[in-house]
């Protein structure tokens, strides 16, 4: 019994080891060294690398522009989390009963999840562009030039601009996890609501939603991690600006990392970027979940 | 528009005069200095030598290349440039991983690195941070001397100048000029000032602005600080590092105050989106009235529409001073040092190098870019007439020459990471209509805690 136990790790060890060589490789080597990087003066470009303790996070702490962008960071995730959540429900709740069409639509709708961020940065860059993009012409030709606006160049619509087109994106792909859930809510719960006179409304508030409560919590989790996460849309649309209107955690990492020759701060910065999507998952799975059960 | 054929036969004698003007300037190791050891004489080199491929290695040999794309028609000179070198030479294949990025070019240089992909034959800029990691090597002697200067780092030669730097100046649409009713270029600032106002009245916006590249930021900005600061004193930037000056001090603050009622006024609303390969059409198109920019513009507007009549000027300070871009700095092709360990990529680079400076082909460049010769030898190109007001500036003894913020070197280089942030924070200074001297503090802060973060690598 002994040995068949013995036997059974050992095959358990043997299918694990591929595995876990690529992952100890490419992820917990990286982040072990990341650690070890963010207690270093190293510029990502000399041989020399310099221990300096913790001044790069006591740096961080003191940063005006680190609390900038992490103040754009949270607007962003906040927003975004509720709109594109928002967005998807709708979504997947009129694709859900649409009489025609239907895949179509669901085609449609998905189709931007599949462009990559940089391509889709491009693609609003150009409509958004003062001189030159559709929406400002748009504007001009219907008799509303006054409303024209530097949508990516003006410190109040650049944010803006990024969080639409964010959620024009990403929509998409929450509504499939939205319209699984949808699917999977027995038909005679919203019938009987409706013999006993509910509206749409309150078959909605009181049936649909409470019964999304799962899908809810999956895609609040991820889209409050790529939202944290944002760098594409920021890297191509704006590159931070204007000033540092649109500068995100993501983006300074990269940009102080990189940019700046300071991949000892940059790191710094990722390992407390680190910590925080850590601790809002956390705070959010546990909430969420609290949430399901009561439900 | 016709073109006009000038012979740059001055070219050795801009440079010995940029030389004089170095050394006359300052004494803080950046550019004065450098330039005296690149003037010894040797014979120019021999441009069918150049390019011949007697002298070309035998094996097939490949190595990459990387360069700054931010301007299509540098782009599109050092692109033809490679394909006629790969035709004269089809045993060398260059591999061109320059690509359009949204990042400026250290970011994009440094990812290269980052990842494993530093060029083999790499356009340098910031040459002392590259040289100080080691990443590239010293210039071959043999290449040094087809130079009529080469800047020093630490007194070592890095690279082979694709141009000298070239003045900036205003770019202007005759026909807005002449509604406006301005018929002469301003003799001094407010003069230029009160030609904004008459240009405004007739209807067009007056400047148009490529905001969202970071660099394109830079002309305007340094503009105001050489006239306010560095031409009154080179070593500023030294001095700034030793704490001796302060941003918030009259020059930077005045330079600044000049900037900032300039950009609230008559620059076009869209110019924190506007990229810097946007401005040349929005020019032509009679959108705005003027540019601020190079003569590497010249061909880019002359190509949007060859009927656009166009003049070129620099702008003069309040007193009527002229004041350009215009001395040396360390910058150009540099050998990486992976690179430089395998001989066949070396003489295989080298040979491009000549073949890029030789007579025939560089001038090709030089008209593409309207760029100043940086070779000994003589080099003759056709050019656009606005290239001879150029050429003019920059012979001229009474225009003072200088450099841009992060364009000195030696004791003058200012911490790497300094200008994006700078430039980024002088466009804040506009969006939020803040105080000059508030700001100047925060980039005073900035400075010192990059000087201190950097002396700690």
């Amino acid at each position: 019994m002994a040995a068949k136990r013995k036997s059974r790790a050992t095959h358990t060890l043997v299918f694990l080891i591929p595995a876990l060589a690529l992952y100890t490789l490419f992820v917990i080597a990286p982040t072990l060294s990341s650690a070890y990087l963010s207690f270093t003066s190293w510029d990502g470009v000399s041989t020399k690398i310099h221990f300096i303790g913790f001044d790069n996070f006591a740096e961080i702490w003191n940063s005006e522009r680190v609390r900038n962008a992490l103040k754009n960071t949270l607007i962003l995730t906040a927003v975004l989390v509720v709109l594109e959540n928002a967005a998807a429900i709708a979504l997947a709740m009129l694709v859900d009963q649409v009489r025609w069409a239907r895949n179509l639509f669901r085609s449609v709708f998905y189709f931007p999840v599949l462009l990559s961020g940089i391509v889709m940065g491009f693609v609003w860059t150009i409509i958004l562009n003062y001189n030159f993009g559709v929406l400002n012409q748009l504007l001009d030709l219907i008799g509303l030039g006054s409303l024209k606006a530097d949508w990516l160049g003006s410190p109040r619509f650049a944010l803006v601009s990024i969080i639409l087109s964010t959620v024009w994106k990403q929509a998409g792909y929450y509504m499939i996890i939205y319209l699984a859930g949808l699917q999977g809510i027995p038909q005679e719960l919203t019938e009987a609501a409706a013999i006993d006179g509910a509206g749409r409304w309150q078959q909605f508030k009181s049936i649909t939603f409470p019964l999304l409560a799962g899908s809810l919590t999956v895609c609040s989790v991820l889209s409050m991690i790529s939202s944290l996460k944002i760098f594409d849309q920021i890297a191509v649309m704006t590159d931070g600006g204007p000033g540092f209107a649109t500068e995100t955690l993501t983006y300074i990492v990269y940009k102080v990392g990189f940019g700046e020759l300071r991949q000892g701060f940059g790191t710094a910065m990722a390992m407390v970027l680190f910590l925080l999507i850590l601790i809002i998952t956390v705070i959010q799975v546990k909430l969420l979940r609290k949430r399901e059960v009561q439900l | 528009m016709a073109q006009k054929r000038i012979v740059q036969t001055a070219a050795p004698a801009l440079a010995l005069a940029l030389m004089l003007s170095a050394c006359g300037s300052g004494n803080g190791n950046n550019g004065g200095a450098a330039d005296s050891s690149g003037s010894s004489s040797s014979a120019p080199a021999s441009s069918a030598a150049a390019g011949s491929s007697a002298e070309t290695p035998a094996k097939d040999v490949t190595f990459t290349i990387g360069y700054a794309t931010g301007d299509p028609a540098t782009k599109k000179a050092i692109a033809d440039t490679i394909d006629a070198f790969m035709k004269a030479n089809p045993h060398i294949k260059i591999k061109d991983m320059s690509e359009g990025t949204t990042t400026s070019y250290l970011d994009w240089l440094k990812t290269k690195d980052a990842v494993g992909e530093f060029p083999d034959l790499v356009e340098m800029r910031d040459t002392k941070i590259f040289a100080d990691s080691g990443k590239i090597v010293e210039l071959p002697s043999d290449l040094v001397d087809l130079f009529s200067s080469v800047p020093e780092v630490d007194g070592k030669k890095y690279n082979a100048p694709i141009t000298l730097n070239a003045p900036e100046g205003i770019i202007y649409s005759k026909k807005a000029y002449a509604d406006a009713g301005i018929t002469e270029p301003p003799k001094t600032y407010d003069e230029f000032l009160a030609d904004q106002e008459k240009l405004k009245t007739s209807g067009i916006t007056p400047i148009v602005v490529g905001g969202k590249d970071i660099f394109h930021m830079g002309f305007w900005l340094n503009k105001f600080l050489i006239d306010e600061v560095y031409v009154g004193d080179p070593d500023w930037n030294s001095k700034r590092t030793a704490k001796m000056t302060s941003f918030t001090d009259a020059g930077p603050v005045q330079a600044m105050t000049d900037y900032k009622e300039l950009f609230s006024k008559y620059v076009d609303k869209g110019w924190l989106s506007t990229a810097d390969n946007q401005t040349a059409s929005i020019l032509v198109s009679g959108k705005a009235a003027q540019l601020f920019s190079g003569p590497w513009m010249f061909t880019q507007i002359h190509d949007a529409d060859p009927s656009f009549d166009f003049g070129f000027y620099a702008l003069p300070d309040r007193q009527g001073n002229v004041n350009v871009v215009g001395l040396p700095s360390p910058a150009g092709w540099s050998l990486s040092a992976e690179a430089a360990k395998d001989a066949d990529k070396v003489e295989a680079m080298k040979t491009f190098i000549r073949f890029f400076f030789a007579k025939e082909q560089y001038s090709k460049y030089l008209q593409t870019v309207n760029g100043i010769p940086s070779t000994k030898e003589e080099v003759q190109y056709e050019s656009l007439p606005q290239m001879q007001d150029v050429l003019k500036l920059m012979s001229d003894p009474n225009v003072k020459k200088s450099l841009p913020i992060n364009n000195w070197w030696g004791e003058n280089q200012i911490p790497p990471q300094f200008r994006d942030w700078y430039y980024k924070l002088m466009q804040e200074l506009v969006l939020k209509n803040g105080d000059v001297k508030e700001y100047m503090k925060r980039a005073d802060a900035e400075y010192d805690a990059e000087v201190k973060a950097n002396a700690q690598q």
